[in-house]
C-alpha cells in the first residue's frame, strides 16, 4: 500500500484493483452511513461525492491517489454540481450501428456473436471499459459516458445484456453497515479484504441488530419450528437470489417497436423474493414497506402508481433493490401474478448536467432585422415569443406618453403572417374561423380569434382580404409557428385547393401609432391614410408596404408590413420624419400598458388552455349562425351550461400590483381568481388589471394585494373607440 | 467565420406540378423547400401555369456556398441523419438553429435572416 484517497478529509490507503468502495470496506469503514453493499452498481448505497460531484457509485470508480471522497450525508440528499468545471468543453462522439450491446458478459457476448453471425458489426460497451451507458431512447439511441468523450449512439438494435443483480434484504436492521451480498462477499474475498468474523444467510433472515454504532453485530433468524437464533458477526453475507438487472431495458417502453431487447440473465425469469413484511424496502428513497401499505391504502394499486404514490424506485439505482420486492409485495396483495417491472428513465447512472447538456443548444431566439436599431437606441432587449424583442428604451412612460399625445413606432416583424390563396380560399377560412370572412371586402380586414375543436382560444389576429381568392392573415408572434400548421393541417384534411405560404421572416412590419401618425405618414409617401379596418399598399419613404391600419394600443396605428431588407431604411425615416413631432419608439412594457388600457386580450398571457370566448366576455368575435367553424359544436354545447369563470376588467386607486397576483374574496378572503395583466394607468391615475374569477357568483368588489378593487367595464380608455379610429 | 450574405429571388407556392414546369428567367438556384413551395434565388420572373399560385420577391434568407471545410465543419453541427442523394435539400437544425443545406457539388447553406446572427455565433 503506498497510495492514499481522501476519505471525508483523511487518508486512506488502497490496492492496485480496488475501487472506491473495496478501499474504504478494506480500511474497515463504510463508504455511506449503511446499507448493504453489492459492489455491482446495482444499488444506491455505496454513493459518494467524488471531488464535489455527488451520487457517484463509488464501487464502480477505481480508487486513485488523492482522489478527494466525501460521504453522503446521512440524512437529506446532496446537491447535483451542474459542472465538475464550468469551463471544461465536453467532447461528444456521435455514431451509427446495426448493433448496439449493452454489457460484456455471457450474455452480451452470446447477443454479439449473433450479430456477427448475421453479418452485422456489433458494438459492446461493457463498463470495465470505461463504457457506462447512462441511457436508452426509443429510436433506438443509446447516450454513454467513455473515457473521454459521451458517446451518442444510433442503433438499428439494442440489445441490452447487463446480467442479474443480488437482491438486497429487506427487513429491521438492513440500513446497518458491515452487510454485503453474496457476490460482494466474493469481491471482497478476492480482494484479500478482510470481513472479521461472517455469517452467511437466507431466506430465514429476520432481522439485522447493530451495535449501537451503527454496524451490524448480529443477524437473527427463524428456524423451521418458528424459533428465532442470533448469530453474533462483524460482517453479514446475504444470499437471497438474484433479479434481472434490466434498468437499462425497462428505459425504453413500448415506444421502441421491439428494436430494444433484454437479452441473457437481464432478461430470464427469477424467482421473487418472499412479501416484505417490515423494514426500508426502497433504500434510495426510504420507504418502509408500512409506506406501500399506506399508499395502497389511498388507492394506489397499480405499481406505477405505487411508485409514484410511496416513492419506491425513485432514488438513484431506479429499482434495482427494491423492485423485486414491490412486485413481490403486490402479489401477495393481490393474490395474482406479479406486475411488470416500472420503467426507469435516464440516467442509469450519476451524470452532470454538462455531460448530458453536452454539444445540445437550446432554441435559437430570432432577431428582426431591426434589431441593431433598437441596441443602438439605447433598448433593453428580451425574449419573448421565441423573438428578440424591445422590453423597453430606457423610459417606458416616455414611450408611453408619445403613443398617447404624439407618435410612436413599434417593431412589430414577429408578428406571423400568412398569405393564403386559392378557389377554395373563403370556404377554408370560413371553417377555420368563428367570425364571417366572406362578407369581407378586398381591402378590408377583421379581428378575429382562432378557435381549436373544443372552442378553446388558440390565437388571434387579422383577417385582410386581397381579392376574390387570396388572403393575408396575421397572428400573434408565439403562436405564428402553431397557428400556421393549424391552417395547413386543416386545408389538406379538407382537400380543399388552398395554397399557403408563411411569410413571418420574410417580412419585417412596423407599427406608427398616435393622434400624429397619419401627419408622418403623409409626409413619407401616404397622404390618404387608409380607414379603420382598411389596408392599402403604398411606398413609405421608398420602401413598398402593405399598410393596415388597426390599434392594440388604443390610438390611430398603422403597421407597414414591408420586405425585410428595407426595414432600417424606413425605420430611420419614419424616425427623421418625425422628429419634430415628438415621436419615440416603444417597447414591449409600454405596449402592454397601452393594450391593457384597451381590455384587449394577449393570448398565451392572459389566456389559459382551455379559455372560450364567453369567458374572454368575446362572444362577439363568434357568430354562432354560421353553419359550420371549428370549435362552433364544442361552443353550443358549452353555451347551455353554466361556466364559473370570467375574465374582467378591475380597478382601484394606487400602484398596480405584480401580475399573477391573487385575486381574493373580499367576504372570505380565499383566492378566487389571479392578475394576467397590471398596469398603473399614467392617464387615468389608478390601477389598472385584467384577470380572472373563477367562482359564482361574480363579484363586483374583490381584494388584490390586500386592497379593495372594482370590477371595470372595459376598455378603461376611450371606450368608443373614437382615437383609433380619428 | 462563416460570412452569411443576403439572397434574393422569387418564393413560389403552387401546384406541385406546376412548379415542376415553372419557367424561370436566367439561372436561379431553385430550393424545393416542399412540394408546393420553391425559392429560387437571383430569379427575377417566373411563368407559371397556376393561376392562384403565390409569387413574393424574397429577401428574408441567408446564405452561404460553403467550401468542403466548411461543409464538414457545419456537419459536425449536425445531429440528423442527413440525404445521401446528390443535390438533395437537407432541411434541420443546424447547431440547434434551423436551416437548409443543398449538398451536392456546390453545397449551399441558407437560412432564415432573422437566425442569421444566431447561427454564425454558435459555428464561431
Amino acid at each position: 500500500m503506498s497510495e492514499a484517497l481522501l476519505v471525508d478529509g483523511s487518508p486512506m490507503p488502497f490496492e492496485a484493483g480496488d475501487s472506491v468502495a473495496v478501499a474504504v470496506v478494506r480500511g474497515g469503514g463504510w463508504p455511506s452511513a449503511g446499507g448493504t453493499l453489492c459492489l455491482a452498481g446495482d444499488c444506491g448505497n455505496c454513493l459518494v461525492e467524488v471531488d464535489g460531484v455527488a451520487y457517484v457509485r463509488s464501487c464502480q470508480l477505481p480508487a486513485q491517489a488523492g482522489l478527494a471522497v466525501r460521504r453522503h450525508p446521512s440524512a437529506g440528499k446532496p446537491h447535483l454540481p451542474a459542472a465538475i468545471d464550468p469551463e471544461a468543453e465536453i467532447a461528444v462522439r456521435r455514431g451509427e450501428v446495426a448493433v448496439a450491446v449493452i454489457g460484456g458478459g455471457a450474455g452480451g457476448r452470446a447477443a454479439a456473436d449473433v450479430a456477427e453471425a448475421g453479418g452485422q458489426e456489433p458494438l459492446v460497451l461493457d463498463a470495465s471499459d470505461g463504457f457506462e451507458v447512462v441511457g436508452v431512447y426509443p429510436g433506438p439511441a443509446v447516450v454513454a459516458r467513455g473515457p473521454e468523450a459521451m458517446l451518442h449512439l444510433r442503433a438499428d438494435e439494442v440489445v441490452v445484456a447487463t446480467g442479474s443483480a443480488d437482491i438486497q434484504p429487506v427487513c429491521p436492521g438492513s440500513g446497518l453497515a458491515g452487510i454485503v451480498t453474496a457476490r460482494a462477499a466474493e469481491r471482497l474475498a478476492a480482494a484479500g479484504v478482510d470481513l472479521g468474523r461472517t455469517v452467511v444467510v437466507g431466506w430465514d433472515l429476520v432481522r439485522f441488530e447493530g451495535d449501537g454504532n451503527g454496524r451490524v453485530a448480529a443477524v437473527i433468524t427463524r428456524g423451521d419450528d418458528g424459533s428465532e437464533t442470533a448469530t453474533a458477526c462483524e460482517t453479514a453475507v446475504v444470499d437471497l437470489g438474484r433479479a434481472p438487472r434490466d434498468l437499462l431495458a425497462r428505459m425504453a417502453g413500448d415506444g421502441a417497436d421491439g428494436a430494444i431487447r433484454a437479452a441473457g440473465s437481464a432478461a430470464a425469469e427469477h424467482a421473487l423474493p418472499p412479501p416484505p413484511t417490515s423494514g426500508v424496502v426502497c433504500p434510495c428513497m426510504g420507504t418502509t414497506v408500512d409506506d406501500l401499505g399506506v399508499a395502497w391504502d389511498r388507492g394506489y394499486t397499480e405499481l406505477e402508481l405505487l411508485k409514484r404514490a410511496s416513492w419506491a424506485g425513485l432514488g438513484p439505482c431506479q429499482g434495482g433493490a427494491c423492485l423485486p420486492h414491490v412486485r413481490s409485495w403486490i402479489a401477495a396483495r393481490t393474490g395474482g401474478p406479479a406486475p411488470d417491472p416500472f420503467t426507469a428513465r435516464p440516467a442509469a447512472r450519476q451524470i452532470t448536467l454538462a455531460e448530458a447538456a453536452a454539444d445540445t443548444t437550446i432554441d435559437a431566439f430570432r432577431r428582426t432585422p431591426l434589431h441593431d436599431e433598437h441596441l443602438a437606441l439605447g433598448a433593453q432587449m428580451d425574449r419573448f415569443g421565441g423573438w428578440w424583442r424591445p422590453w423597453h428604451y430606457g423610459n417606458p412612460l416616455a414611450e408611453y406618453w408619445a403613443v398617447r399625445q404624439a407618435v410612436s413606432i413599434g417593431d412589430v416583424s414577429t408578428l406571423g403572417k400568412l398569405v393564403v390563396s386559392g378557389p377554395d380560399v373563403v370556404e377554408a377560412l370560413e371553417r377555420i374561423y368563428p367570425c364571417n370572412v366572406a362578407d369581407i371586402k378586398p381591402g378590408r380586414s377583421r379581428y378575429a380569434l382562432l378557435l381549436n375543436e373544443r372552442g378553446h382560444v388558440m390565437d388571434d389576429g387579422m383577417i385582410l382580404r386581397m381579392s376574390e381568392t387570396r388572403f393575408v392573415l396575421s397572428f400573434t408572434s408565439g403562436g405564428a409557428a402553431n397557428a400556421e400548421m393549424w391552417v395547413r393541417d386543416w386545408v389538406d384534411t379538407w382537400g380543399l385547393r388552398v395554397h399557403v405560404m408563411d411569410q413571418t421572416m420574410s417580412l419585417a412590419a412596423i407599427n406608427v401609432t398616435g393622434p400624429r401618425a397619419t401627419t408622418l405618414l403623409a409626409r413619407l409617401g401616404l397622404p390618404d391614410a387608409p380607414r379603420f379596418l382598411g389596408h392599402v399598399h403604398a411606398e413609405i419613404a421608398g420602401v413598398p408596404c402593405h399598410v393596415m391600419r388597426l390599434s392594440f394600443t388604443g390610438e390611430a396605428a398603422f403597421e407597414l408590413h414591408h420586405p425585410v431588407d428595407g426595414s432600417v431604411e424606413l425605420w430611420r425615416a419614419l424616425m427623421t420624419a418625425g422628429d419634430d413631432l415628438g415621436i419615440w419608439p416603444h417597447g414591449l412594457q409600454a405596449l402592454f400598458g397601452l393594450r391593457l388600457e384597451k381590455g384587449h386580450v394577449i393570448v398565451g398571457m392572459d389566456t389559459e388552455l382551455d379559455t372560450t370566448p364567453r369567458r374572454l366576455g368575446m362572444d362577439w368575435a363568434v357568430r354562432m349562425e354560421k353553419p359550420a367553424f371549428i370549435g362552433r359544436a364544442a361552443l353550443e354545447r358549452t353555451a347551455k351550461l353554466e361556466d364559473d369563470r370570467r375574465w374582467f376588467g378591475f380597478a382601484m386607486d394606487g400602484e398596480a400590483p405584480v401580475e399573477g397576483a391573487p385575486i381574493r374574496s373580499v367576504e372570505s378572503g380565499e383566492i378566487i381568481g389571479n392578475v394576467t395583466g397590471s398596469w398603473t394607468s399614467p392617464l387615468l391615475r389608478k390601477a389598472l388589471m385584467l384577470g380572472w374569477q373563477r367562482r359564482r357568483p361574480f363579484a363586483d368588489v374583490v381584494e388584490i394585494d390586500g386592497r379593495e378593487a372594482r370590477v371595470t367595464a372595459t376598455p378603461f380608455y376611450d371606450p368608443e373607440g373614437l382615437r383609433a379610429r380619428a | 467565420m462563416l460570412a452569411l450574405e443576403p439572397l434574393r429571388g422569387l418564393r413560389v407556392v403552387a401546384t406541385p406540378d406546376a412548379l415542376d414546369r415553372a419557367r424561370w428567367t436566367g439561372s436561379p438556384i431553385l430550393l424545393r423547400f416542399a412540394p408546393d413551395e420553391m425559392l429560387a434565388i437571383d430569379a427575377v420572373t417566373v411563368d407559371i401555369d397556376d393561376e392562384d399560385a403565390i409569387v413574393e420577391h424574397e429577401t428574408g434568407f441567408v446564405g452561404a456556398r460553403l467550401a468542403p471545410d466548411d461543409l464538414a465543419r457545419l456537419i459536425a453541427h449536425v445531429d440528423w441523419p442527413l440525404p445521401t442523394d446528390a443535390g438533395a435539400l437537407a432541411q434541420g437544425k443546424v447547431a440547434g438553429v434551423p436551416a437548409k443545406l443543398r449538398l451536392g457539388p456546390a453545397p449551399l447553406l441558407v437560412t432564415n435572416a432573422a437566425y442569421a446572427d444566431e447561427l454564425v455565433d454558435r459555428l464561431g
